[in-house]
């Protein structure tokens, strides 16, 4: 029967493990992008588009400033550098509003259209009966010396409106002129040239970041031997990701392998075989393979962050396969089955247990935390059908004697919680949690800011904040969102905002917008303007203008009766006015970048009553997202604890049931409490950690309460291995230099080890009563075997 | 674009007549300023525009001041005055300005500098990394045509310069990439060991702010 069911196991595993073979092979669907957690209550599908859409653009963005004293040197390394870049073929280089070809194509398509389109400067002085003005600055420049006229410009625009609405243009605010085909700018006696370029590849790809970076880290290093002197600079999320990828990886790979040999070492030294060893490795194996290829087989793709989270989750799994090989250590000894029928219960219960608290995580709307209760519900199940179905199977081992020291200490433990000396210390203890709890919970304090989790690079920030402070503003992250009907309605809203964007810059909240109406007035506006230019101009003016300049009606290319409007869509269709593209989301819905952005609370204000146009602001977004989480993760974890409640009375009681849930419940509130009084902000993380405590919290209690007096010591040896190999890999993370990543780490060292020391208090749940399970199973099992 | 064109013809003006003796012969005949000298005289400008049948046609006073920079008074058909500075451009028709142009809005302004700098130093190399400078004397004095070099830069809008002089330079034909030709006769020209007037100071200075 056993073997059977054992059979059936590995043709289950053996199909998961093809299965996974099948689509590891395709690649691994993995989805990266944080947009993908976002609540399904709250994905508004307009908001996310313009969200990516724009995070993206300035995501792929790639800034480099190559300088040198010498202007010929900055120049040379400049050319090779963005050869180098280039020649990775992961970047597009940007080119710049200046070159020629594009001047044309401007001219090419704005022409037919310039008597409707009108600089703010002339609109105003038509539309207060100036044309006279008008008309005069139009002749200083034919006449005045070195003057911009060109003979075919005057003769068919001989008010050279369209000149005045080519320098209307929003053209990015910048410190940068063009010098001999390069955007340079010079400070302080360097000069300094521009290398733009657009990442063609994802910046958040590992494999992109490796070969764009380091492609660029060995162009920099050798241009700073070849120019002494040389200085280069760079801004872009993918040096920032790189940066951060690189931290990650080296972390990770040190305390991954701190965290396997102290894992090894203890399993070694504790059962001095090698086989108990491996049976955990198998479980393990078993438990995150089966949840990748069931979460496959469900979603049809994964989240980094569900799989990253549910891997950890799945170091719960490890606990069910060291209660089973520590129970070589128990004095009855046995056969492995029936060691197995001893503990069962306790397995069973565990399991139970957290998956009841994961299925209520199943039950939340965020996609993330959806899937990574199911990649540990799944991981768990395979790793507790593992220890069940195949450890008895592989374990040859036979009973253990050599852990007497180990076994009187857990007997100790046992001695503090429960005997009459140790009643003073107990008082004295729990008055100190108490006041630890409630002094630390008063003091909690949240804070979900994405920018304070990230451990960005200290020298890409001062990077950041120097190259901002050599070519001037760059866009903000922070942009408007325009909604409408259509483009016309849009572009409309887009004029009307004008003056409120006028008053923000004057009061110094930002100092440029960038927005398509400037680029192609709404159809309305370039009627106006039409008017505008036949009554104040034309009509008055347009006959002495002619006379004075010289030029012949006949000749003149000036067709009094086109009346035709340059549409978005002609505009965008042509290519020629850049920026214009990244504007346009989709039709009557516009991005307005932002730039020089100093007080985005003035901004948000600004607009906060204006229908239709949205102030967005995607990392306080991100953080407000972050707090959600933290709050449903919070709530979900009170609901399981509440579940868990509930079930284990049905078999402890009530009161029972409080005894077995007290150390969990004294490790998810002490962890956060003595946290904030040592200073640290609840996070998102914090609470993360908290779910996963709660896990590991009960079922080494539900262990403890499961063992009856005889077998209780070996239990809690149990218990200890299985919080040391937790705080191996979780407690470890308390030491990354990445925010979120220490926090969740703090979180687990010291709720685990609040945990591990309370777990004896669960064992007082436990009902002499009530026959425990084993008993009755073992009896069924010795029954069959017989 | 085309601005610049005013610079370089301030540039060639100073450069010509404050060339040092170690330039080419023919140009060191130029009556060199010495400090605190400033250049007065009158220009006429007729500018040849393609398709227009006659020149547009402009005279007045210019005004130069090595270092500070160059007032153009013009006087006919209309009063405009037109104001170059290291700082930049400005340009206004009765107390209005029709233009400014600081030089950090100037693509190629740098370059101006760095010509216009080189020349005050005697050295032509600013000059020449952009032009290649032929030059000829004839009977009355020099001759000197100035090509781009790289006639493909988007930001070098001139096709030609003929420069022509003997003790000043005397006229200027800028030849622009499209056809279009200025043409500018100097007259009257006159070294003074003078500071600027008032009114003169505060129009330069009125060129360069932002």
């Amino acid at each position: 029967m056993t073997r059977i069911s054992a059979l059936v196991w590995l043709a289950v595993v053996v199909l998961a493990v093809g299965y996974l073979v099948v689509r590891v092979h395709d690649g691994l669907p993995l989805r990266t992008d944080f947009l993908a957690l976002l609540p399904r209550e709250d994905q508004d599908p307009v908001l996310q588009r313009a969200n990516d859409a724009v995070s993206r653009s300035l995501a792929r963005r790639v800034v480099v400033l190559v300088g040198h004293p010498s202007p010929k040197e900055a120049r040379a390394a400049a050319i090779r550098l963005t050869a180098d870049m280039t020649a990775t073929g992961l970047v597009d280089l940007v080119a710049d509003a200046f070159d020629a070809d594009r001047l044309k194509r401007l001219g090419t398509l704005y022409f037919r259209y310039r008597r409707g389109l009108l600089s703010e400067a002339n609109r105003a002085l038509l539309a207060a009966g100036e044309g006279e003005a008008v008309a005069t600055k139009a002749m200083a420049q034919a006449f005045g010396v070195g003057g911009i006229a060109d003979g075919n410009l005057l003769r068919s625009d001989p008010f050279l409106l369209l000149p005045s609405f080519f320098a209307d243009l929003p053209f990015p605010l910048t410190r940068l002129r063009m010098d001999d085909g390069m955007l340079t700018v010079t400070d302080s006696n360097v000069t300094w040239i521009l290398v733009m370029a657009t990442l063609t590849g994802e910046p958040f790809a590992l494999d992109v970041q490796e070969r764009l970076v380091g492609a660029f880290d060995r162009s920099a290093a050798a241009l700073r031997e070849l120019y002494p002197g040389l200085q280069i600079k760079c801004l872009g999320a993918v040096f920032f990701a790189e940066a951060a990828s690189r931290t990650a990886i080296g972390e990770a790979s040190i305390l991954t392998i701190l965290s396997l040999a102290g894992t090894i070492l203890l399993i070694v030294i504790v059962f001095r075989r090698v086989r108990p060893l491996l049976l955990n490795m198998l479980v393990v194996g078993v438990g995150i393979g089966g949840a990748l290829a069931g979460s496959l087989f469900v979603f049809g793709e994964l989240h980094v962050a569900s799989l990253l989270f549910g891997t950890s989750l799945i170091g719960v799994a490890v606990d069910y396969g060291l209660y089973y090989t520590s129970s070589v250590f128990d004095p009855a000894g046995g056969a492995p089955p029936e060691r197995l029928c001893r503990i069962l219960s306790g397995i069973v219960l565990g399991l139970l247990t957290t998956l009841l608290g994961y299925g209520a995580l199943a039950l939340a709307p965020f996609p993330g935390l959806r899937q990574i209760a199911v990649f540990s519900v799944i991981g768990l199940l395979a790793a507790f059908a593992t220890v069940v179905l195949w450890l008895p199977i592989l374990d040859a081992a036979r009973p253990a004697g050599h852990a007497a020291g180990l076994l009187t200490a857990a007997d100790r433990m046992y001695a503090f919680w429960e005997a009459a000396p140790w009643r003073h210390a107990r008082s004295l203890l729990l008055l100190a949690a108490l006041t630890t709890g409630l002094a630390g919970l008063a003091l909690v304090h949240t804070d979900n800011d994405v920018r304070r989790m990230q451990a960005l690079s200290p020298e890409l920030l001062r990077d950041q904040d120097d190259i901002r402070g050599l070519i001037g503003t760059t866009a903000a992250t922070q942009f408007l969102l325009v909604e409408a009907s259509d483009d016309e309605m849009a572009l409309r809203r887009e004029e009307a905002l004008v003056p409120l964007l006028a008053r923000l810059k004057a009061e110094g909240a930002l100092l440029g917008a960038q927005m398509p109406s400037a680029f192609v007035p709404s159809a309305e506006r370039q009627r106006e303007n039409q008017v505008l230019v036949r009554t104040a101009l034309e009509e008055p003016l347009l006959s002495r203008q002619r006379g004075m300049l010289g030029i012949d009606p006949a000749e003149a290319g000036v067709n009094p009766s086109n009346y035709d409007i340059l549409t978005l869509n002609e505009a965008l269709g042509s290519k020629a006015v850049p920026l214009l593209r990244d504007l346009v989301l989709a039709p009557g819905l516009h991005v307005v970048t932002l730039q020089g952005l100093a007080r985005p609370d003035a901004v948000r204000a600004a607009f906060a009553d204006i229908a239709s146009v949205r102030f967005i602001d995607p990392t306080a977004d991100f953080s407000a997202l972050l707090g959600k989480y933290q709050q449903r993760a919070l709530l979900l974890t009170a609901l399981s604890a509440t579940l868990m409640f509930v079930a284990l009375a049905l078999r402890y009681g009530w009161k029972g049931s409080a005894w077995v849930m007290a150390p969990s419940v004294i490790a998810i509130l002490l962890a956060p409490a003595i946290l904030s009084l040592a200073g640290q902000a609840f996070t998102f993380f914090h609470a993360m950690a908290l779910v996963l405590l709660l896990s590991v919290a009960s079922d080494y209690a539900i262990f403890c309460a499961e063992s009856p007096g005889d077998r209780r010591t070996v239990t809690l040896l149990a218990v200890w291995m299985a919080a040391l190999t937790t705080l191996l890999s979780f407690g470890l993370l308390v030491v990354s230099r990445v925010p979120a990543v220490h926090n969740f780490g703090s979180t687990m060292l010291i709720g685990i080890l609040l945990a591990l020391l309370a777990a004896p208090l669960a064992s007082r749940g436990r009902q002499k009563a009530v026959p425990p399970v084993h008993d009755r199973l073992a009896e069924d099992e010795r029954a069959r075997v017989v | 674009m085309i601005r610049p064109l005013i610079l370089l013809l301030g540039l060639v003006l100073t450069a010509s007549t404050m060339a040092p003796p170690v330039f080419a012969a023919p140009v060191a005949e130029v009556t060199p300023l010495a400090k605190g000298q400033v250049l007065r005289g009158r220009f006429e400008q007729l500018r040849f525009l393609q398709g227009f049948q006659a020149p547009l046609k402009s005279s007045g006073t210019f005004f130069l001041a090595p270092g500070l920079g160059l007032i153009w008074k013009t006087e006919a058909p209309f009063a405009l005055t037109t104001v170059m500075s290291p700082a930049g451009l400005v340009q206004e028709v009765g107390g209005r300005e029709t233009m400014r142009m600081p030089s950090a809005r100037i693509p190629f302004m740098s370059k101006l500098y760095a010509m216009l700098g080189g020349a005050l130093t005697g050295d032509w190399e600013g000059l020449s990394s952009a032009f290649n400078i032929t030059h000829k004397a004839d009977g009355k004095g020099w001759r000197l045509k100035l090509e781009p070099i790289r006639a493909d830069d988007p930001e070098m809008p001139i096709r030609a310069i003929d420069l022509h002089g003997s003790r000043f330079l005397e006229d200027v034909d800028l030849i622009k990439l499209n056809g279009d030709h200025d043409r500018l006769v100097f007259l009257n020209q006159k070294l003074e060991s003078a500071s600027p007037t008032p009114e003169e100071s505060e129009l330069l200075a009125r060129a360069g702010e932002p």
